[in-house]
Formats: structure tokens, sequence, C-alpha cells
């Protein structure tokens, strides 16, 4: 039986001015309908648009927050506009980023990438986080100058490209120090570690090799840096093992 | 300097400095340096070949798993970290008064301690949603994990967690003592062939956790309250929200949905890992979730199964009136059914070195390099199952799952519930 939007009007009443520990029976009715959205295009689009004007307004924080968490489960192109207006706000940063990492739409990037330069660096962290977690390819021109910034970003950017793992991500950590000071340089070895594997299980050996076989070189000679020709070096053994799987 | 190189073969540069003194005249100031007990006895061994531990979260669990190693004499338990000063200082007491000094350190950031280069391994038995992020920390810095189950709380965590733990060559253990300890009496007849194959495997445990909507208390000063919501929402003070007792009916973050998967994957991780060893399923993952709708007779509640490749099913909560008569079962809580045809047996995989507990595996491959029981990727294959079921039952609808992209397809809905955004500064990568 199809969702009856009326039923919507009292508990979205009740939600903009919730606070934690207020009676919350309402959501239950919030939620069917959510579920009911996914097989509903207009119950989805209403839903969207009640929700978005919550984040709009001047609704609660936990409102607000309880509305990202359904904006994750059922938001479009239509939701990121609301949510990118709050990626600046130290408050609701985590929440709107909480819906815009797992929307699938090109939109919810961009918005991210956008607020990836606007942000204060505590949030940009965050930024980068879910760009990472997006795989979103747009952003390496950026990280790649973040790398040579601070390590509060240049950590976080050296573990993005290791996710993102695109062939520019992969340059851009080829080019940077694997021994750079105050954790930066274990976070590039690890991210170029991940591209070689990422390399590896692509059938692309003779590219994950070069990368295992730089790391050993750079690190010969240097003290304390056992642990890159040890991980390398596992590197390379699993190439071997790779070309025999294949003979 | 990367950190993570200079502890990364931490018992090996540890033994060779021993070795190293004894042959080259250090031992000349051993009266001095080294005690009676860092040279062993009958009950001891000498400090050279002891695992150097700390533990991360050491409340209710952590206590536990503290007390397990710190009873073993090849331990020497350095450090402990909790953002609770009174467990804090009570897991510190405890190392101190087994060691006969003051030395165990105590941190309120995992970060320090993870730092120490003279520490071996770590157990870990923080809430659900740290589990990831200090696991792959702990392998970046060259560190062995006793991690605590349910190793996971998201879908995307495990394959992360076992690249970590291969690339650095770290052994990873998952934590439930209850796989091999409690269900033998399911497990060996199975391995031995007298059910036949397994065709079906009905689990009785809760469900999925739930959203949080208790109100804001004062914040206590004895908590560290931002680091202990750590990567997840932003939510206020609660003591029921961060109480760490084995309810999940409401008091408890094991109820909660942003630090734990409820009864579910918790005591689920038990029976579901008892379930899928005594099955020899540990090596697969689902092909998918099956979402059984309540019936509109009003009598026949609804439940979720998930479906292995080789054709095994198992259901969590499916009615009694619907499940076929076990060949074998565990308490009513696991109930499995063959299809009695004769099959070979096999031996049943047993803790290492006729090691007996879970902690005595896992120290016993720090020492060897050996994969443990219970090696991260066999526990991270285990959750999936769990983890499916509590998606199936969220969006109330099948799914299928392609193992090697590790996401649902054709489901877009589905692939946002594998994972979530962690609150900054933290990240998993």
């Amino acid at each position: 039986m199809p969702f009856d939007p009326a039923t919507l009007d009292a508990p979205f009443e009740a939600l903009a001015a919730y606070d934690w520990g207020a009676d919350s029976a309402f959501f239950k009715t919030i939620d069917a309908a959510v579920i009911a959205a996914h097989a509903d295009t207009a119950l989805r689009k209403g839903l969207e648009s009640r929700f978005s004007r919550l984040l709009s307004g001047g609704s609660s924080h936990a409102a607000k927050e309880y509305v990202c968490r359904k904006l994750m489960m059922i938001g479009t192109a239509a939701s990121v506009p609301p949510l990118a207006a709050l990626l600046g706000d130290a408050d609701h940063s985590h929440m709107a980023r909480f819906a815009l990492e797992r929307i699938a739409d090109p939109e919810a990037g961009v918005a991210l990438n956008k607020a990836l330069g606007m942000v204060s660096d505590t949030l940009k962290v965050g930024m980068i986080s879910s760009l990472a977690a997006r795989r979103d390819t747009a952003c390496v021109t950026v990280l790649t100058t973040l790398l040579k910034g601070s390590p509060m970003l240049a950590i976080p950017a050296a573990n993005a490209l290791g996710t993102i793992q695109s062939a520019e991500a992969n340059q851009a950590l080829a080019a940077a120090d694997p021994f750079a000071a105050e954790g930066v340089g274990e976070a590039i070895v690890n991210a170029r570690l991940a591209c070689a594997e990422g390399l590896l299980a692509g059938g692309k050996r003779a590219d994950a090799l070069a990368i295992y076989q730089g790391l050993v070189k750079s690190a010969a000679g240097k003290p304390d840096a056992k642990a890159i020709e040890l991980a390398a070096t596992r590197g390379i053994l699993a190439c071997a093992d790779a070309v025999a799987a294949a003979s | 300097m990367p950190r993570l190189s200079s502890s990364f073969a931490p018992t090996a540069s540890r033994r060779e400095f021993f070795k190293v003194s004894a042959t080259v005249g250090i031992t000349a100031a051993a009266p001095y340096v080294i005690t009676s007990k860092a040279l062993g006895d009958s009950s001891t061994p000498p400090a050279s070949d002891r695992i150097v531990m700390g533990g991360i979260g050491i409340g209710n669990m952590g206590k536990g798993d503290q007390g397990a190693f710190l009873n073993r004499p090849d331990v020497q338990y350095v450090a402990v970290c909790d953002v609770r000063q009174k467990w804090r200082e009570e897991a510190k007491s405890r190392a101190d008064a087994k060691h006969g000094n003051q030395d165990c350190a105590a941190y309120i950031d995992f970060r320090e301690l993870l730092a120490r280069t003279d520490i071996d391994a770590v157990h870990i038995a923080t809430p659900d949603h740290w589990h990831s992020i200090m696991t792959i920390a702990a392998c970046r810095s060259g560190k062995d994990v006793y991690l605590q189950k349910p190793e996971t709380l998201t879908l995307r965590e495990g394959p992360l967690m076992i690249a970590a733990a291969r690339r650095y060559g770290r052994v990873v253990s998952g934590g439930s003592q209850r796989v091999l300890g409690d269900y033998r009496g399911i497990v060996d007849p199975i391995w031995a062939g007298e059910i036949g194959n397994v065709k079906s495997i009905d689990i009785s445990v809760g469900g999925p956790s739930m959203p949080c909507y208790l109100p804001a208390q004062p914040t206590p000063p004895d908590i560290d309250w931002d680091l202990w919501l750590g990567p997840a929402p932003w939510e206020p003070y609660n003591s029921g929200r961060c109480d760490g007792n084995f309810g999940t009916g409401g008091n408890s973050w094991r109820s909660y949905v942003d630090y734990s998967g409820g009864s579910l994957t918790d005591w689920g991780a038990h029976h579901f890992g008892g379930a899928i060893f005594a099955a020899d399923l540990r090596e697969l993952q689902p092909t998918g979730v099956t979402y059984h709708p309540a019936a509109s007779d009003g009598k026949t509640a609804g439940y979720v199964s998930v479906t292995y490749p080789n054709g095994v099913e198992i259901f969590h909560n499916r009615p009694a009136h619907l499940r076929p008569v076990p060949s074998i079962s565990h308490q009513g809580s696991i109930q499995i059914a063959g299809d009695g045809k004769p099959r070979a047996a096999k031996p049943v995989p047993l803790y290492r070195n006729g090691e007996t507990s879970i902690y005595g595996d896992f120290i016993e491959c720090v020492k060897t390099r050996q994969r443990p029981f219970r090696d991260i990727e066999l526990a991270v294959n285990t959750m999936t199952a769990p983890h499916m079921i509590a998606i199936g039952y969220r969006l109330e609808r099948s799914l299928a799952w392609d193992r090697t992209s590790q996401q649902f397809r054709d489901d877009e809905e589905a692939n946002r519930l594998l994972d979530r955004a962690r609150r900054e500064p933290w990240s998993i990568s």
C-alpha cells in the first residue's frame, strides 16, 4: 500500500524542535517512510524536500543530525545544496559528510571538493577522508599540494592518495619524500604500498614491482628503514608469486 | 624518519640486543641493570623470550583480556590505555601488582601507546567503532594485535584491516574465545562427517543495534568524551550511551548503531563464529541476503538469511515452525541440519602448538609468526554474515553480494550502508 504523505506532517513538525531525550516515538513514522521511499519516487522527492527545509531552517542540532542520517540513505542530487551549506559549520560538518559521502551522485563529490578549498584545516581533514572514501579523482591535484604542507593535512592527503590509487595519485606519491618528518613519510610509504597492492591485484605486476623496488632502493643505507625494506620486499615476493601463479 | 620503521620487527631487535650484549661484554654491567626477573626462572622465561604487551580499552572485556595476558609468564605487560581514568588506573594497578613494580605506563590516547617502540603486541577491547582505526594504526606501527570481537563495525573496514595486517606482516587475531572454546559439541561431530553435508543453520540471537536518543547529562571529569566518541558522530554524554556492560537493551554502547552492531554482531560474533566454523565456511563470504517479510497472519515474524556459495543458508531468528529438524544443536541457539550423506572426516583446526586458549594461540603466533586460529581474514569473513543480515533488516529487502568488489549488486542504497563517514580527524585507509 502506498505511503500516505499526510501522515508525515505531525512527525516532521515534532522533528523540527526535537532534542536528545525528548519523546522520539514519531521517528518511527519517518523511518518507515524512508524505507518505503525506495520504491516510491514521489515519496522520496517529498521526503527530501521536507528534510532540506529542516536543514536550511532553524531546527535543532539533534534534528539536523537525524536528517543527515536519513539523507545518507535516500539523498539525491536534490539534497546536496542544503548539505553542502553545512560543510563549513563545525557543529554540523561531519554529519553533512555523513550523508554526502554516501550519496553516489557526482554532485556530492563536487560539493566536497569545493568545501575542501574553503573550510578550516580541521574540517578539511574530514573532506579529505570523505573524498578518499568516494575515490574521487578530482581532488588529487589539491591533495598533491597538501602533501607538501603541514603534517596535519599532509598525512590525510597521503592516506587519501593511497586510497584513490589513480595514475595521478601514484605519480604524486612517487614524487613525495618517504622519509618526511612527523609521520608524513610513514603515511607516504603506506600509501605507496597500498597503490602497489592495487596495481598487483589489477594485474599490473611490473608497475607494482617498480614501486616496491623503488622503496627498497630509497631505504638502502638509511637507519631505521628496515620496516620499509621488509614491507617492500614482501611486495616483491608477492609479485613473484603472481608470476608463478600466472605461469 | 618513518615511525613504523623503528618497531617493525620488535621481537627480533629486542632478542638481538640480548644476544649481542651477551657476546660483546655488555653483561659486565649486568648486576646493575638486569634483575633476576629479567633473567627468568623455572616458571618465567627470560625477558628476551617474553612478549611485551599493552592494552587499549581496558574496561569490561578489556579487563578480562588483560587478566588472561597478565597470567602468562611469557608476557611482560607494560602499558594500558583508556579514556576513563578509573579503568586506566585500575588496569595499571593490576599490571604493577602482577610484575611487582610500578612500571606499567598509563595513557589516555592510544597513539602514545602505539608510538612506543618497545611494545610487541597490543590487545584492543574498545567499543566497536574504534576497532578498525586502532588495528590499522597498530599494524602500521609494527604491533601485533589481539582484537576483541566483533572485529568490524562496517563491511568496508574488514578488507582494510586485512590489508594492513598483510602489508606489515603482523599477526592479527580476532577475539572470540568461544568459537573453539564453547562449540566443540557441534564442531567435532560435523568435522567428523557425522551429519553429512551441512545444508542449513538456524541461529537465535538478538537483533541489530538501534539509534540512540538518550538525553544529555553532565560529562564527568574522569572521561575524555571527545576521544571516547572518536570517529562516531558527536552526541552529548550519557552514561547509558557509553556504559560497557554486556546488555543490548538500551543501557550500553552495545545497544547503539554508532558504536556497535547490537546483539546480532556482539553475541552474534560467537554464535555465527561457532556455526560458521562448524560448517567450515570461514574462508567464504555469503553471496547474498534474503529478506523474509512477516506473514500477513500476524503470527510469523520477519527474518533474514544469508546464502553461501556452496548452498549453505544461515537463518537469523527463523520462526521455529519453519525450521527443519536439526541434526545437531548447541543449547538451542545454533541448530544445524545436514543431509546425512556419508562424508569424509577432516581434522578440526585447533589453537597452535597445543595452546588451550585463544590468548595462548595469539602469543604462540606472535612468537612463531604463524596465522592465528581466528586470523583477521577469517574473522572478517565471519562477521560479513551478521553485518549483511543487519543491512537486510534495515532495508527490508533481499540483496546480492559481490565478494570481489565488496559491493552489493545493483543496489546503490545498500552500498551506502557499507561504511559511514568518520568524524574528523579520524579516517581509515
